[in-house]
């Protein structure tokens, strides 16, 4: 009762704020006589729908009660012509007009009076007129597509209200121009507002599923409007609207997507539908709605007395007309059509001009330097290629792009192709030519089922489908095929796979399509005449701010699909697959019949009570393929280093590839909450990071051919696991026949003892065969790639993870990898030594060798003197000479630098040698750096190498030290464990404990490290070695305790913080010293099913923000995390400053490379921005920072866990005496 | 063996974990088939590849004893411990060797070894020890005392193995026990009380052990004189005819061991303690009115005598696994996933419909479907089973 005196008063408040002289151009009114003077018949507002229900409520059920059965009379004809029209949808027809449907075997019509009664009477006499418009319409509508007509374009509305005034409209149509009724539309208050909270409420368990059934969905529209399929959408959305189980399912932003469609095709009348059921679920049109509403006018030349009661009540809702200018993106032909409807009302109008790209400057103090015009002067590095190359090169690359996929020569030694080959091959081929019809077909039926399913209401896959030719599919599923290891691929990930590879095909095609790839060209061309070696420009700046003067057009960045969608796409695909790939039983059995078998089959493994499904080829058809032996690799776009220096990097997520859509920051799959955060960063707060990676990404490489040479004869020959080149499968301990034919197990004259252990010995040898064989896989890859190389000059675009470590995107060869891996690649660009590069190579040699890890920079140079007899044996018979280098630590980048060397002594000025070589710089333990910088810890300073001193400190013998006169006192106190440990402590035992004790690890995970250790060691009694562990790894703390006391304070601190914003129910986010924002990917599970098919597939992600976050992740992540965000920073500036420079400059996270002649240089940059990065109040910062996030809400900080919060962030742990400036001096900080 | 990352081959999932730009980690999630009994579901959740290492084979040895909660029960009545040396005993030599496991207050043992018998007491409870050993020395050396979890022998993830987790071997050595042959027979009988809340799980190790020849079943045809609860009971004896309990293990169960009831007695025969030795109150009052059966499994002299060896008895166990996750599905529909020969040719050649169900099938059946399978002509492949997806139980 209270809530409908509130209704009212509220009702009443509304109208009196009503200008007194609004203009009641009413649709029905003009139709109906003007009967029933200012109040309106079919009321418009919740306040006079009450006020009905005072006065005649009676009346309007008689009269309704009259009308159903006039519509049944009458609608003999009306619906006999909507089931030809909906002949798919037979409930559609009676659900059109819920009126009609509420059946009334009632009596007679009673004698009417009223204006009820008088309308009556004029519906009647427009019976006619509505007659012959159906004719009509159904005569338009058969000239339609076949399956279109099948689809639903009336909506059924749940207000009853909504619809007769729906219905009213439509049969007035004739009359009323649909324009009109939208403006009287347009003024319906929302009105379940209050209905939807109770039943938003009502939802919250199933939140995240319901979560997951939107984005499904908004992603299908959305599908559905980029293929052309803008009726099926509709269609879906009508269908949704009207079942209610299923409305709530539908967003504004679906409404909206649906009326852009229509707007672009000028359809008003689907429009105004759409705006009804935007009315009808309650919803309040925003600016994309009325964008799309405005757009169609324009585009229908409407008139402007409709346009301007359009633009009233938009500004009744609040909403600005500018910001349908500057808040919607729109196309270019969109804005136009908007621009003329909005200038019809207003012709002065004029959009406010688009915001001036003002060069935002980034105000960090840590970047002032970077970005100064004035002050130090600037040489940013240029390439060492001519524009003409450039060109050429960019031209390739974009090639390939366009290709999406590239084919690489194997490096496997090739066979003689004997008959057996030859056969192989050729049956091969024809398979193949069989499956690509089989496939054709298939897929041609999973459409058409699709389409059905769609047709049925569902969103289903078929848009998807269509976004792609049949043909390319086939290719794609063909490729698969190919690739699919013997034995076999876990079905989710496949699916996955070829959902990405279907999007990032979309991708490209699109950009193809839309012209993009022209302009793209065009910017290109000029971008280049900053970096090429012969082209003069007006102003040195950096690639980004140079690309973002050039004015290219940011093209609208493409949504991810969800995972889900990825996995349902990928999934369908794999079925057809499955389905359609069959080969003649004689391959597998030469006597067996010879009808078809499966290519592939679906089988299940156990892994405890979980239940993965895999798919796995006919074991027959891997041997036909180790038969044919092509020696192609088939690797896609993204998978390859560029031909051309990557775009440069201007937001989150445009840069690197020239085609394939990258992220600038790569997380968790399907976490978008990172994204978010960058997005709303302002731009110029990013620069620091994206001039960071566009640098990294633009250091040319090419491969080390002679390294490359000798690797491949290893590898082609019998590998040599020793030297990390795998060996063949030839030299894996094979067993004789394997298990499908266990004949040998069957021996009868065997026991079952003898059988079993059989059995182990098979398993030891599979197990080996396997992992053999995959090491081999993988370095066939790197090889290949690094073959299709050689002679080329190749770029690795770079991007980062959630907390700004920066990795470079081609998985397979780069230089993060192994040894091998980064001895294969060097510079392009080559720079003369200088006075000082030999030694730098020399001493580079030695750290790889890894053998005066404790000796000066001078000791290690003339180590490298006395032994030069040995280097230069090793660069001139590598295999055949003495092999001093394969005794190194990193054999292949010793022997890469052994031949550096005696290139550079033999050259007739060593000075004047150009050296392609890359001299590495190592931080000792970078995050124990970190910490006692942080925590200005004198001891623990002085122990990683913060403090200049002769010689190279060592941490881990620190500590094994004092963890030893820990145990000395103990020994003496007569502790039993402490005594049964003399002489067992060394660094070997301490040290992976203290390095990982920077990233969070346990005592737990500790002891196992430690306990690892001891076993190795021979002459240590084994009884102990759990009370052993136990003891040191509590010494160990103890001991890091001492040295680094800042260091552990500031640890828990981060730790408690953690914990306690966890409780609070947020996950922890933070910002860089550069303006990085993060946040830690750490949720609650939440699990994902996709259902039907061959398998229901489960993923969990742990990413899902709507879920709690994972209190023991975040809290255990964060100290890592954040020690990780600031070596990052500090990489990123080293970085920036190096490349003012003009350095070449790349990292592998703490380790530095550069030109053995500019070591010097930076050097001298890394440490001095390591003491400006410490020297901001990094740890104050943080807690201003957290404090601002997370206790300046009111709702939350009423909790008990609020104010603890609060009281943790703003005790900062106290820090030492250290002075900072004494790293400048540290010959040994990294070196 | 564990294989890393589940389901994918190291070079894939490196790629899929290093790959550049647009995506990273996606988690690995497991099929669920519809009707999965309600008992394989409890740990049924998703693969993180990051976190291999701790799933699997589970709890290492070093983990075992962290978790206090068990709850252990113990026969402490003088006539119950009479009985069961009667029926132990039967018409038997009085002087054989009998393995108890988790004796406790040793009421049992004392029995056994005035019966005549030679016993090891194998106790997981350092509590019980003193006493025990106190006992043996009262009875004159017929009665030997270690420190052992029986049901824990041969852990199957590599870590250190210390007491009470030991291996068959280091312990038969101790213990002077030489290996017997399947045919001979076996050197010792065991008796014990399955622990209540691992049941199952402890049931998988010994059917695996026992079909794979390892572990006690290494020495002999070990006959096992288990108590375990009644409903496990029925379901190790169910078949066709009891559907609802029919499943994977009793397949197993069947096709390996002779099973016979002893005996059957209320729960309240025993005392629980928790693990401290401290005697429970019983509360929960479902398990209190729960019988307990005696149930002793002898395995057949003639189990490998066919072509089921422990050479490739993992591919049968994955076969009763698969076909028991949906088990009201035909036959036919999972023979596709098992083997890539002709489904129905297999069907005529066991003589079954082709539209027999899976638990419609008797064990012997499924003795006999993979028989005809691992005996058919082709050469090249019988089974879509590989080492690769390799059942890791437990």
């Amino acid at each position: 009762m209270s809530a409908l005196g509130w209704g009212r008063r509220a009702a009443g408040l509304g109208r009196a704020l009503w200008p007194a002289g609004r203009p009641r151009v009413l649709a029905e009114e003009e139709a109906f006589g003007g009967v029933g003077g200012h109040r309106r018949s079919s009321s418009a507002s919740p306040c006079e729908q009450d006020r009905r229900k005072d006065w005649g409520h009676a009346e309007l059920l008689e009269v309704l009660q009259a009308r159903v059965r006039q519509l049944q009379a009458e609608g003999v004809s009306e619906v006999t012509v909507k089931r030809v029209v909906v002949a798919r949808a037979p409930e559609a027809s009676s659900a059109q007009s819920p009126g009609k449907a509420r059946a009334g075997a009632e009596g007679a019509a009673p004698k009417l009076s009223g204006r009820w009664a008088q309308k009556l009477d004029k519906e009647q006499r427009l019976m006619q007129k509505r007659k012959q418009r159906l004719e009509g319409r159904l005569q338009k509508r058969e000239r339609t597509l076949a399956w279109q007509r099948q689809l639903r374009v009336e909506p059924r509305l749940l207000s009853g209200r909504l619809a007769n005034q729906l219905q009213r409209w439509e049969q007035g149509a004739a009359r009323s121009p649909w324009e009109e009724q939208l403006a009287r539309l347009l003024q319906e208050a929302p009105q379940r507002l209050s209905g939807d909270a109770a039943k938003a409420s009502a939802v919250r368990g199933s939140d995240v599923r319901l979560e997951g059934q939107r984005q499904r969905l908004l992603s299908f529209f959305e599908c559905c409007l980029l293929t052309g399929h803008l009726p099926l959408a509709h269609h879906v959305l009508v269908t949704h609207h009207s079942r209610s189980r299923q409305q709530r399912l539908l967003t504004l932003a679906m409404y909206n997507m649906v009326m852009r469609g229509w707007a672009r095709e000028g359809s008003f009348k689907e429009l105004v539908y759409v705006f009804f059921m935007v009315k009808d679920a309650g919803l309040a049109p925003d600016l994309l709605s009325y964008a799309a509403v405005l757009q169609c006018m324009g585009r229908l030349d409407q008139d402007a007395s409709t346009v301007r009661r359009c633009l009233k009540q938009m500004a009744q809702d609040g909403l600005q007309l500018q910001g349908l200018f500057t808040a919607v993106p729109l196309g270019e032909g969109e804005r136009a059509e908007l621009l003329r409807a909005v200038r019809k009302a207003e012709p002065t109008f004029s959009p406010p001009p688009p915001p001036p790209p003002t060069p935002q400057l980034n105000t960090s103090p840590l970047l002032r330097e970077v970005y100064a015009k004035q002050g130090c002067p600037v040489s940013y590095p240029r390439l060492h290629l001519p524009l003409k190359k450039l060109q050429d090169l960019f031209q390739q690359q974009l090639r390939v792009e366009l290709a999406t996929t590239v084919t690489v020569q194997s490096v496997e030694k090739a066979q003689p192709p004997t008959e057996e080959v030859l056969h192989a091959r050729k049956t091969l081929a024809d398979l193949r030519a069989t499956w690509e019809t089989a496939l054709y077909q298939e897929l041609q039926e999973t459409k058409a089922s699709e389409a059905r399913a769609a047709r049925e209401g569902r969103p289903s896959l078929f848009p998807y489908l269509c976004l792609l030719s049949e043909r390319e599919f086939v290719g794609l599923l063909l490729q698969t095929l190919q690739a699919l290891p013997a034995q076999g691929e876990s079905l989710l990930f496949l699916a996955h796979e070829l959902g990405l590879r279907v999007f990032n095909r979309h991708i490209v095609q699109r950009k193809q399509l839309s012209k993009q790839v022209q302009v793209l060209e065009q910017h290109y061309i000029k971008y280049l005449h900053l970096l090429a070696s012969d082209t003069q420009v007006a102003e040195r700046c950096l690639p980004r701010q140079w690309w973002e003067a050039l004015g290219m057009p940011e093209a609208p960045h493409e949504q991810p699909w969800p995972v889900s969608v990825l996995v349902q796409l990928g999934k369908q695909l794999a079925e057809v697959l499955v389905q359609a790939v069959q080969m003649p039983g004689s391959l597998a059995a030469p006597r067996g019949p010879g009808s078809l078998i499966p290519v592939l089959y679906h089988v299940y493994s156990f892994r405890s009570f979980r239940q993965i499904g895999i798919l796995k080829p006919h074991p027959a058809f891997t041997q036909l393929l180790e038969a044919a032996a092509e020696r192609t690799l088939t690797f896609e776009s993204t998978e390859v280093p560029m031909l051309c220096p990557p775009l440069p990097w201007t937001s989150p997520h445009s840069g690197a590839f020239l085609l394939s859509p990258t992220k600038m920051m790569r997380s968790v799959e399907g976490t978008q909450q990172h994204q978010l955060l960058l997005e709303r960063c302002p731009p110029a707060q990013l620069h620091g990071a994206l001039d960071a990676l566009t640098q990294l990404g633009n250091c040319a490489w090419r491969v080390n051919g002679r390294v490359l040479d000798l690797v491949l004869e290893l590898f082609t020959d019998k590998g040599c696991p020793r030297l990390g080149v795998p060996a063949p499968p030839s030299e894996a301990p094979r067993p004789p026949q394997g298990r499908q034919t266990p004949k040998s197990g069957l021996l009868p004259d065997l026991s079952p003892a003898d059988k079993a252990e059989m059995r182990r010995e098979l398993a030891r040898r599979l197990k080996v065969a396997r992992e053999m064989q995959s090491l081999r896989a993988d370095a066939l890859c790197r090889l290949s790639l690094a073959q299709h190389l050689r002679h080329r000059v190749f770029w690795l675009p770079h991007n980062m993870d959630f907390r700004g470590r920066t990795y470079p995107c081609p998985p397979h060869f780069n230089h993060l990898g192994s040894d091998l891996a980064r001895a294969l690649l060097e510079f392009a660009q080559g720079r003369p030594l200088g006075p000082h590069g030999l030694d730098w190579l020399k001493i580079h040699l030695v750290n790889l060798t890894g053998l005066k890890k404790r000796e000066s920079l001078q000791a290690r140079r003339d180590f490298a003197d006395q032994l030069m007899e040995d280097i230069l044996d090793s660069a001139d018979q590598p295999m055949t000479g003495r092999r001093w280098w394969m005794e190194a630590d990193e054999p292949w980048q010793a022997l890469a630098c052994c031949m550096e060397i005696a290139r550079a002594t033999r050259a007739p000025d060593p000075a004047a040698y150009i050296s392609h070589f890359p001299v590495h710089q190592d931080g000792s333990c970078n995050g124990l750096q970190h910490y006692a910088a942080l925590g200005r810890d004198s001891v623990g300073a002085a122990s990683v190498n913060l403090l200049p001193s002769d010689l190279p400190q060592d941490v881990y013998s620190g500590v094994a030290a004092q963890v030893e006169v820990f145990r000395r006192q103990d020994a003496e106190q007569g502790v039993h464990v402490a005594q049964v440990l003399e002489g067992f402590i060394s660094r070997k035992v301490v040290k992976q404990t203290v390095m990982t004790v920077v990233y969070g690890v346990t005592r737990y995970g500790g002891r196992l490290q430690i306990e690892k250790r001891l076993r190795e060691l021979h002459n240590f009694p084994q009884e102990f070695l759990w009370e052993a562990s136990h003891y040191l790894v509590r010494q160990v703390f103890n001991s890091l305790q001492e040295m680094f006391s800042g260091t552990r304070s500031i640890q828990r601190w981060l730790t408690e913080s953690a914990r306690l914003i966890s409780h609070t129910g947020s996950a922890v986010e933070w910002v860089t010293p550069l303006g990085i924002p993060v946040i830690q990917p750490y949720h609650r599970d939440s699990k994902v099913m996709i259902k039907g098919g061959i398998q229901s597939l489960t993923f969990s992600s742990s990413g899902d923000t709507s879920q709690k976050p994972n209190t023991l992740k975040q809290k255990n992540g964060f100290p890592p995390n954040f020690i990780h965000s600031l070596d990052s920073s500090h990489m990123m500036l080293t970085a920036l400053h190096c490349y003012r420079k003009g350095l070449t400059f790349v990292s592998v996270h703490d380790c530095f490379w550069t030109h053995a002649a500019d070591v010097a240089v930076m050097n001298q940059v890394c440490r001095e921005q390591f003491v400006r990065l410490h020297s901001q109040p990094i740890l104050h910062d943080l807690s201003r920072f957290l404090v601002k996030r997370f206790c300046s809400d009111s709702r939350v900080s009423k909790s008990v866990w609020a104010s603890r919060l609060l009281d943790t962030l703003l005790s900062v742990p106290k820090t030492g005496a250290f002075d900072l400036e004494q790293v400048k001096r540290s010959t040994y900080f990294f070196s | 063996m564990w294989v890393p990352v589940a389901g994918l081959p190291p070079l894939l999932a490196l790629s899929a974990l290093t790959r550049g730009g647009r995506f990273c980690i996606l988690r690995f999630g497991a099929a669920r088939r519809k009707d999965v009994l309600a008992g394989n579901r409890r740990g049924l959740s998703d693969i993180h590849p990051q976190l291999l290492s701790n799933v699997g084979f589970g709890k290492s040895s070093s983990r075992v004893y962290r978790c206090r909660s068990e709850i252990k029960r113990y026969i402490t009545s003088p006539r119950l411990a009479e009985t069961l040396v009667q029926i132990l005993q039967g018409k038997g030599d009085a002087s054989q060797l009998i393995l108890e496991c988790n004796p406790g207050p040793g009421i049992l043992t004392q029995a056994l070894l005035e019966s005549g018998a030679k016993v090891i007491a194998l106790e997981s409870d350092k509590t019980f020890i003193p006493q025990l050993e106190s006992l043996g020395k009262n009875l004159g050396g017929k009665l030997e005392v270690v420190y052992c979890d029986f049901f824990k022998l041969d852990p199957r993830s590599r870590g250190i193995v210390t007491p009470p987790v030991m291996t068959s071997e280091t312990l038969f050595q101790n213990l002077g026990i030489e290996a017997l042959s399947w045919s001979k027979g076996s050197p010792f009988k065991v008796i014990g009380i399955l622990p209540t809340k691992s049941e199952r799980n402890t049931l998988w190790k010994i059917f695996h052990d026992l079909y794979s020849c390892t572990s006690i079943y290494k020495y002999g045809r070990i006959e096992l004189n288990l108590f375990i609860t009644e409903k496990e009971c029925q379901k190790l004896l169910a078949n066709p005819r009891t559907p609802n309990l029919y499943q994977a293990l009793s397949v197993l169960c069947q096709i390996a061991c002779g099973i016979k009831v002893l005996n059957k007695l209320p729960w309240s025969s025993f005392e629980t303690y928790t693990t401290n030795g401290q005697l429970e109150k019983q509360k929960h009052r479902e398990l209190v009115e729960q019988n307990m059966c005696l149930i002793q499994l002898t395995p057949h002299r003639d189990l490998f005598t066919g072509n089921l060896t422990p050479f490739n008895y993992d591919v049968f166990f994955h076969m009763l696994r698969q076909c028991f996750m949906k088990r009201n599905a035909k036959l036919v529909d999972h023979l596709h996933s098992l083997s890539p020969i002709d489904a129905l040719h297999i069907l005529k050649q066991i003589k079954k419909n082709k539209n027999v169900k899976v638990i419609d099938m008797y064990p012997q059946d499924f003795h006999c479907l993979f028989e005809t399978i691992e005996c058919s002509e082709e050469d090249t492949c019988k089974w879509l089973y590989d080492d690769f997806m390799e059942d890791v139980i437990l």
